[in-house]
Parts: structure tokens; C-alpha cells; sequence
């Protein structure tokens, strides 16, 4: 009798791929017992899309459309560190001024990545003013990379050898006043969304990690800096030109979802400085050094590893050249593949069915970068 | 026209004139919230646009005869606390208890909705519809504690008598010596009308719409009436008790005030978890309830 109870308490529970609690297209298969979860298991695949094997078809500079796909949401980083991974393997100069560019385009990405990211765990939460407003307001900063770049998500703008094309007319007094204006309702959304005390204690206390459990489980970013734990690629391994750029790594030490959306918070002010600091301080001059005939071009052999802090994490490209017109290997490390697989099927058990999608919004899975 | 004429006009109009509002204050909910969001939002009539254009559709699958039978119980449950409800001064039923019968009658829709839901057999269905009934527990307590301090105060248990007690202006509406109570049954009211941080039956991000998710077409449409039916019950038990009830137009104005009240905190708040949610309840509006019950035990 007790046995057949148990059965009938106990039941599966999916979240996507078609759910609204689901970050992108991706999927969880709870069990459940009651109210609490007993087993969680996570399921990519549904975009599974062989970046990584076509990526050993394609000449050198043909990539350079595709890897921005592997992450949505943020896609300059995987620009960047495939132009900074294959400059390295060639030995080709970047010009000054496409280095403080490709910081520019990081931080604004970073940015839209994170009003993104805010507006996507108040929204699962039920705080559906929030990512009204800051979609709203991270279309500004679209604006902006269209006028920079051609494109509003899929920017394709740095190639290795600089960067496509120079800033526009007046861009830099444009670009101030969106951040001007993006810095001002940092008050509301801080008012709206921390301030606020259902906020507060849906986020306090829950999907906690421990700081030793995340370095052994490869917790990197914002993720592990909400855990106390001040790690970030561009202070501990500067590359571009951070290291001559003044800014805060800042750290909380809840290390549960309320310290994770904290983090991103202050780093949106953080970023809205490194621009200024870039605008300011940009030097005039060429800003790109073409490698030559793209379809003849032909990398040394060699292999590289190249690492740059995305807005999820640390973000790594493993790239192995055989002396050909083609790479003879690219492997990705995205932050979403620790994070969204083992991260998440520890942290939901004996969690609620409520706490299931902000948890997974908090930990800010990307699943295009788990499947790539 | 004699007075059963008017009386029999009366019951067939009604229910459609409140359906017809009830549409037209979930379209101005849903401009409202687009404004505060930085949207244009849908037109105000759009909610009757959808009605229409679900009953026009073929009759969805079905999961059996409860299942078919749930969102017309919870439709017509509504419909008969309509009935107890003095809208425009104007009751059809009202004796001495109908407050105490209508307590009854609300019951019966989430009921009916249950039995439908768990006759789908969708987990996320049958966790909300759980919630729903979890939640109400919660604030079934709330409501009628307010409405004992009511019938404490006014020796009545009618809702004609309350509202002819508080006829002569503003100032002699109950808000004002019973200002506890009314505090109270506001944020019960809050869960009542599902309106966030009280959303949890239909939160998307957690169950998908809950209850409403097997249901689709002439179902679906069924519900939103029922949905439209409930918004003008509710906040029209808080208009009666507390508002001093008024004229066919001053009623429905009041009834959009207290909605309006409830928008504006939907707005800005996330939900609850259930358990909080329920703990939320029996804290702070049962104490204050509480308290305004004793201070009316006390001064009467």
C-alpha cells in the first residue's frame, strides 16, 4: 500500500524545449516528489549544429561568419578569440586602434548580454516590467552595433587582422549618449528589481553553490565571482589591451541566485566605464592589417589556446593548424557546458518545481554553446 | 412593465452586460500593463476579439466527460455568485446570509476546475490547479475574517442592508471605520483575482499556464468568460462591502478602481513561491484582519 503511494506521488516533469521557463532551446527532465525535485537531468542537443567539424571545411577567414553563431545572446567573444587564436598562429600584426576596437565591441556586448540576462531571470520570476524595459533599452545599444557593425545580433565585424571597418562619422557622441542614457535607468532596474522584497526572497539563499565544489566543477565568470572568489580572465590573463584599461572586478558572497544577478548588475557599470575609458583614449590609425588572398592564405602549423572573459565565462578556443588553407582542428570551450549540464543537475535537486527556471536563468546557460 | 418583467429582463441581461465589461477590464489590463511596460499594447477590445474567435473554433480533443464538464462547472459557479452579488443597487437574490451563501459559491469554480484539470492528466495541470486550491486556503481565511468584522459592525449579513447603511457620500462608506478590514480583504483580494505576486496557479515560467493547459478552443474561451465573470465578482464583494455600492455606472467604476489597484501592484512584483505565498496569507493580512476584527468586538 505505502509502495503504490509512493508511485503515485512521484512523477516526471519536463521544461522544454517548448516551455516559457526554458533558456533557449534546451531541455530538463525532472523528477519530481511533490513540490521538491528528486533528479534532474539535463538535455541538450536540439541545436546541435557540427560547428566544430565544418569549421575543418572552410578556409581560415570563411569561419569567421559561423563562430559567432555558437553564442547567441553574446556573440563578440567567440569573434574575438577566433581572430585573436588564428593571428597568433600566423604571426600577423593587429594595428593598435583594432586592439581598444575590439575591446569597445566586447563591453558593449557584454552590456546587451547582461540586460538580457537581468531581464531574463525577472522574467522568471514573474517581474515581467523588467525584461520589457530592458529589451526596450538594450535595442539602443542594437542601434549602435548596426551602425558599427552592418548587423544588429551576428556582428561578423572582427577578422583576423583587425576589425572590418573603422568607426562611423559621430559614432563616439552616439555611443556616449546611449550609454548615458542606459547608465540612468540602472537606478530604476536596480529600484525595480533588488530593491524589491518578493525579489529578495525568491533569490536569497537559493541555488546555492559551494566556492570549492564551483573551482572543482569548473564554475568560471560571473558565476564564480558570485561565490567570493575574484577570478576573471582579463585581470589574471590580460590580453588585447586590458591591461592598460582601469576597472573593478566586482565580487559578492551569497554565492546563490540573488549574489549571480548582483554581479551582472555591477558589471553593466563597469563596462559602461571600460567604453568610456576606450572612447577617450582610442589612438587614430589604420585598423586592419589584411592577411592576403583568403582563399590562398596558409596558417603555420602550430596550435594555440586563446581565452577571453565572456559574459557567461570564461570563453576558450583550441585551435591546431596543419600548415594547410584550413584549420585542422578548432575546439570551443564555452562556459555553458559546465555550467548548464553538471552545475545544473547538482543545483536543482531538492529544489522546488518554482525555483527550477530562475535557477537555470541565474546560472545563464547559453545552449547553442553546449551543443555548437 | 411590471416588477417580475424587469425582474426576468434583468437576469438575462445582466450576466452578458457583465461579461461584456468583464472583457473589456481584462483588454484595459492588458493596455495598462503595456504602458507601464514601454509598450503600445493590444487594443481594449481585444479580449473580445479572442472569445469570439474561440468559440468559432471545432471542439478541441477531449480527455472525458469531467473534463468537458470542469469549465462549465467553474463558468456557471461564477455565474450563480453573480447572482448574490447587488450590482447598480440592484440584487437579485438577497435575504439575510447571502454573504454566507456567496462564501459557498465561490468555492465551487476552482472545484469545478480541479475536477476538469485532473481529468487531463497534465502534471503541469495538476500542479497548478494544486496551487490554486493551496492558494486559496490561504486567503479564504483573510476574506472571511474581513467580512465577520463587517457583519460585526453592521448586525447584518446582507449585502442590500450593508450598502443601504452606507448611503449618503463618501464619508459614510465602510472603508473608513473599518479601514483594517479593508486593508485586509485588499490583499486577498490580490490572490483572489491571481494577480501577481499571487500568480503561481498559471506562472508560466513554472507550469506553463497551470490548469489552462490542455484546455484549447470553445474550453479555453469558456475560461476566459469565467475569468471575466470573476474579476467584476470579486473586486464587486469589496465594492459592496467597503465602496458603499452606487448607480449601475458609479459600481463599475469603483469595481475598475479596486482592479486598477490590484494592476499596479501586479506591475511591479514577482510571485511568490506557493509556500510563501501561503505563509504570506496567515501572517501579515490575517493579523491585520484579526486586529480590526477585535477593535470592532471592542468599540462596537
Amino acid at each position: 500500500m505505502n509502495g503504490k503511494n509512493e508511485i503515485i506521488r512521484e512523477f516526471e516533469y519536463f521544461i522544454g524545449p517548448q516551455h516559457p521557463g526554458i533558456t533557449g532551446n534546451f531541455s530538463i527532465k525532472l523528477k519530481a516528489k511533490g513540490d521538491v525535485i528528486l533528479e534532474a537531468e539535463a538535455r541538450p542537443g536540439y541545436l546541435h549544429r557540427g560547428f566544430e567539424k565544418l569549421m575543418e571545411q572552410r578556409h581560415w577567414i570563411k569561419n569567421v561568419p559561423m563562430v559567432c553563431r555558437i553564442c547567441v545572446p553574446d556573440p563578440d567573444p567567440n569573434e574575438v578569440l577566433y581572430a585573436m587564436g588564428v593571428e597568433e598562429l600566423a604571426g600577423l600584426e593587429v594595428p593598435e586602434r583594432a586592439q581598444w576596437i575590439r575591446v569597445m565591441v566586447l563591453e558593449m556586448s557584454r552590456i546587451q548580454a547582461h540586460l538580457s540576462y537581468l531581464g531574463g531571470i525577472s522574467g522568471a520570476l514573474g517581474l515581467y516590467t523588467a525584461p520589457q524595459w530592458m529589451t526596450g533599452d538594450r535595442d539602443y545599444l542594437l542601434d549602435r552595433f548596426e551602425e558599427l557593425t552592418g548587423a544588429r545580433v551576428y556582428h561578423i565585424y572582427t577578422t583576423p587582422g583587425g576589425v572590418r571597418r573603422d568607426l562611423p562619422e559621430g559614432f563616439e557622441d552616439r555611443l556616449r549618449e546611449t550609454l548615458d542614457y542606459i547608465e540612468k535607468r540602472l537606478t530604476d532596474y536596480y529600484r525595480l528589481i533588488f530593491d524589491n522584497p518578493v525579489f529578495q526572497k525568491r533569490t536569497i539563499g537559493v541555488g546555492t553553490m559551494d566556492p570549492d565544489w564551483a573551482i572543482e566543477n569548473g564554475v568560471t565568470g560571473p558565476n564564480l565571482r558570485a561565490c567570493g572568489i575574484k577570478a576573471d580572465v582579463r585581470i589574471d590573463d590580460p590580453y588585447l589591451v586590458y591591461d592598460q584599461i582601469e576597472f573593478e572586478v566586482p565580487t559578492e558572497t551569497g554565492c546563490d541566485m540573488f549574489s549571480r544577478a548582483m554581479i551582472r548588475f555591477q558589471e553593466i557599470q563597469q563596462s559602461i566605464n571600460i567604453v568610456r575609458q576606450v572612447l577617450d583614449r582610442m589612438p587614430k590609425g589604420p585598423f586592419l592589417n589584411k592577411p592576403g588572398n583568403p582563399l590562398m592564405w596558409r596558417v603555420p602549423a602550430g596550435d594555440v589556446y586563446v581565452r577571453v572573459e565572456s559574459s557567461k565565462g570564461e570563453f576558450g578556443y583550441y585551435i591546431v593548424s596543419d600548415g594547410g588553407v584550413k584549420p585542422y582542428r578548432v575546439h570551443v570551450r564555452g562556459p555553458s557546458m559546465t555550467h548548464g549540464i553538471h552545475v545544473i543537475e547538482t543545483l536543482l535537486v531538492g529544489q522546488r518545481v518554482a525555483d527550477v527556471s530562475p535557477i537555470m536563468f541565474s546560472l545563464d546557460i547559453c545552449p547553442p554553446d553546449i551543443d555548437r | 412593465m411590471n416588477a417580475v418583467g424587469l425582474n426576468i429582463t434583468w437576469i438575462i441581461f445582466m450576466p452578458i452586460l457583465v461579461i461584456i465589461i468583464g472583457l473589456f477590464y481584462l483588454g484595459a489590463a492588458r493596455k495598462i500593463t503595456a504602458r507601464i511596460q514601454n509598450r503600445y499594447g493590444p487594443p481594449i477590445y481585444q479580449n473580445i476579439i479572442d472569445v469570439i474567435k474561440l468559440f468559432s473554433k471545432k471542439n478541441p480533443t477531449n480527455h472525458g466527460v469531467m473534463f468537458s464538464l470542469g469549465p462549465v462547472m467553474a463558468f456557471s459557479g461564477m455565474l450563480i455568485s453573480l447572482l448574490f452579488i447587488p450590482i447598480g443597487n440592484k440584487a437579485l437574490l438577497s435575504f439575510n446570509g447571502d454573504i454566507i451563501v456567496l462564501l459557498y459559491l465561490l468555492v465551487i469554480a476552482p472545484l469545478g476546475m480541479a475536477l476538469g484539470v485532473g481529468e487531463g492528466g497534465n502534471p503541469m495541470g495538476t500542479i497548478g490547479i494544486a496551487r490554486a486550491l493551496t492558494l486559496m486556503l490561504g486567503y479564504e481565511v483573510v476574506l472571511v475574517i474581513s467580512i465577520i468584522s463587517v457583519i460585526l459592525y453592521t448586525g447584518s449579513a446582507s449585502f442590500m442592508e450593508i450598502i443601504k447603511m452606507q448611503s449618503g457620500g463618501v464619508g459614510h462608506w465602510f472603508i473608513w471605520p473599518l479601514f483594517l478590514s479593508a486593508l485586509a480583504m485588499d490583499m486577498a483580494l490580490q490572490g483572489m483575482l491571481g494577480e501577481k505576486p499571487f500568480d503561481q496557479p498559471v506562472a508560466p515560467h513554472e507550469v506553463a499556464s497551470g490548469p489552462m493547459v490542455e484546455f484549447g478552443g470553445k474550453y479555453l474561451g469558456l475560461l476566459q468568460l469565467y475569468h471575466a465573470i470573476g474579476i467584476v465578482v470579486e473586486t464587486g464583494i469589496f465594492v459592496n462591502l467597503f465602496l458603499g455600492g452606487g448607480t449601475l455606472f458609479w459600481w463599475f467604476v469603483k469595481s475598475f478602481a479596486v482592479f486598477f489597484v490590484a494592476l499596479l501592484i501586479n506591475a511591479v512584483m514577482p510571485r511568490f513561491r506557493i509556500g510563501q505565498a501561503f505563509a504570506f496569507f496567515w501572517t501579515y493580512p490575517a493579523a491585520i484582519g484579526l486586529i480590526g476584527l477585535i477593535l470592532v468586538a471592542i468599540l462596537k
